[in-house]
């Protein structure tokens, strides 16, 4: 099932589930096995596959307890090397309180060096985090978070209106000075979007919410980073991942909103050559 | 205990019991400059205790009418200030002045509503408000309970656009508006009644509360320079009372943003995560702010997030 068949089926369904209590008064960390949010995503996105305990496959990294509900830094790193014989798939990121819960589905492949990636999603409400990741087996695997925060999907896109001229604009950030050959590299995307919430209270409902949808990134031309994602992730959607440079190549992202608008920014990465800005 | 000490304590209850009757009737007010009556409000957390009562609100008196200058955070809270208002004047209210969306701020506008004011705001506001106001409505419940009954919007009937002035005439009383640039949020408007030089300035000046940033830390430190070139005689900050004089009332604002810039920058260059930088940067400015915690780290994340673009 695609995130946006997804996203479809759940915001359909998002009234029934805000008729359930509400988590903000809750004191403490409730047990996620218990939870009534979790049975129907799982459901829908998993069917009846047996999900078991991740911790020695991924592991999910945030605050417990989040200083601003429209930017939660969110980081999910694998705890197994990529190989050709047992790799990472794919993983699910998803805000099980949100109503658009599935927040990203991130797909990887042998060659994308490190599983890490990183990202700041919204929370509309006190909620699990739970990250699911696929093997090439097809066996699946979850790490759970309790997070602490609540308004931020129904918080607006942004502290202030984003010029349309401005959308759209990238900005690959490098975590070295330069890069070597054939050794893992840190780079962060940055995207000026408004990523717009459709739970946003001034929404109109006959309009389709523009927010980033896909995005894709490649180090010359072999890919490095799938992903699907969703207004769950705060305006100006950043990742944080990694990638293997060779001598020479062009790292390339591609981005697609839900209006159809496709951006794409390019850097040649030179070994040795320090690091292009912006 | 002394005839004269006997004396001293009863005039200290007496006090108190004073104290306590003006208490009863709602609402302390301060006449700051003549015809300007501030009324400071609670440097706590929203509470039922407080009902809301956490931004500084007033008005202004002319000779032909009054401008109220932000409406408090519930409907009790603008039902008080009217009342406090109409122990002073008479006279209509002819504009209902917003200084920009936060609920503190503006919740109370249902006690206006029969006065049959214009309400006046930053052209920015309506949209800004509308995007946040069920998430601003859910979280009044959730801290006030019952006293959020009657909380709500007053639709804005005067618009200034930013970077624009606009003068209000209240009859012998000229108020000097302007909407500002992105600062404290995307829609701050000051007020300036040029009778008094009295700038009334919301959330563009914070007094020992933390200042809050929803809108741009640099451009917030750009907006405080120009308003530090404004030639005012007394001053209203958003949240807190001060004796210091202006502009240097500004300073301690302005040391704390310019703090959060310098380290998140510095923060930045050292290629720290956001969530590095928030437990790092500028913790160690806490004793100087109330409600430290509450916001700081929220502060911290806007700046990351701002200045990660340059």
């Amino acid at each position: 099932m695609s995130i946006e068949q997804i996203r479809q089926a759940m915001v359909a369904a998002m009234f029934a589930l805000l008729a359930l209590p509400g988590l903000c008064n809750e004191k403490a960390e409730p047990d996620p096995a218990r939870s009534q949010y979790w049975p129907p995503i799982r459901q829908m996105m998993f069917g009846e596959r047996p999900i078991e305990d991740g911790r020695d496959v991924l592991r999910i990294y945030l605050n417990t307890r989040a200083d601003d509900a429209s930017t939660v830094p969110v980081a999910v790193k694998a705890q197994i090397d990529q190989s050709d014989g047992r790799y990472i798939k794919t993983v699910f990121l998803i805000v099980e309180r949100n109503p658009s819960p599935a927040a990203g589905v991130f797909h990887f492949t042998p060659d994308s060096g490190r599983v890490q990636v990183e990202t700041r999603l919204r929370f509309e409400d006190f909620s699990f985090v739970r990250a699911v990741a696929e093997l090439n087996d097809g066996k699946l695997y979850e790490a759970t978070r309790w997070v602490k925060a609540a308004g931020g999907c129904s918080a607006p896109g942004g502290k202030f209106r984003i010029p349309e001229n401005m959308i759209g604009q990238m900005k690959f950030k490098f975590w070295d000075d330069t890069v070597e050959a054939a050794k893992p590299a840190l780079v962060q995307l940055m995207i000026r979007h408004p990523n717009e919430s459709a739970l946003a209270a001034d929404f109109d409902p006959t309009r389709t919410p523009r927010f980033v949808r896909s995005v894709k990134v490649s180090y010359a031309g072999k890919t490095v980073l799938t992903a699907d994602v969703d207004f769950s992730l705060s305006d100006n959607p950043s990742f944080r991942f990694f990638f293997v440079p060779g001598q020479q190549g062009e790292l390339e992202a591609v981005v697609e909103d839900t209006h159809d608008k496709v951006y794409v920014h390019r850097a040649t990465i030179v070994e040795g050559v320090p690091l292009p800005g912006g | 205990m002394g005839f004269n000490n006997q004396r001293i304590a009863l005039a200290a209850l007496l006090l108190a019991l004073a104290g306590g009757l003006a208490q009863a009737q709602g609402f302390s007010l301060r006449e700051v400059a003549p015809g300007n009556f501030v009324h400071v409000g609670s440097l706590e957390e929203r509470s039922p205790a407080n009902g809301g009562d956490q931004a500084n609100v007033g008005f202004i008196v002319g000779s032909r009418c009054v401008a109220v200058i932000d409406v408090g955070g519930s409907l009790p809270v603008g039902q008080s200030l009217r009342a406090a208002l109409r122990r002073v004047t008479d006279k209509p209210v002819c504009y209902v002045i917003l200084t920009h969306m936060h609920p503190d701020h503006v919740f109370g506008a249902e006690a206006f509503r029969a006065e049959g004011a214009e309400v006046v705001s930053h052209g920015n506001l309506p949209a800004a408000l509308a995007q946040r106001l069920r998430t601003y409505l859910g979280a009044l419940r959730r801290d006030l309970g019952d006293l959020a009954d009657g909380a709500g919007i007053a639709p804005v009937t005067i618009a200034v656009d930013v970077d624009q002035e606009r003068v209000l005439d209240l009859g012998e009383r000229r108020l000097r508006l302007r909407a500002w640039p992105v600062a404290h949020t995307d829609n701050d408007l000051t007020v300036l009644d040029e009778a008094t030089g009295t700038l009334w300035l919301g959330d563009l000046l914070f007094v020992d509360h933390t200042p809050v940033v929803d809108g741009s830390i640099t451009g917030f430190l750009k907006v405080m320079d120009a308003l530090a070139a404004i030639p005012a005689r007394a001053f209203v900050p958003g949240h807190g009372w001060t004796a210091t004089a202006w502009p240097a009332a500004l300073a301690p604002q302005r040391d704390y943003l310019a703090m959060v810039v310098r380290d998140t920058r510095a923060a930045l260059r050292a290629r720290r995560t956001m969530e590095e930088a928030v437990d790092t940067v500028g913790a160690s400015a806490a004793p100087n702010w109330t409600n430290f915690d509450a916001f700081h780290r929220r502060n911290v994340t806007a700046a990351y997030a701002e200045l990660e673009w340059e």
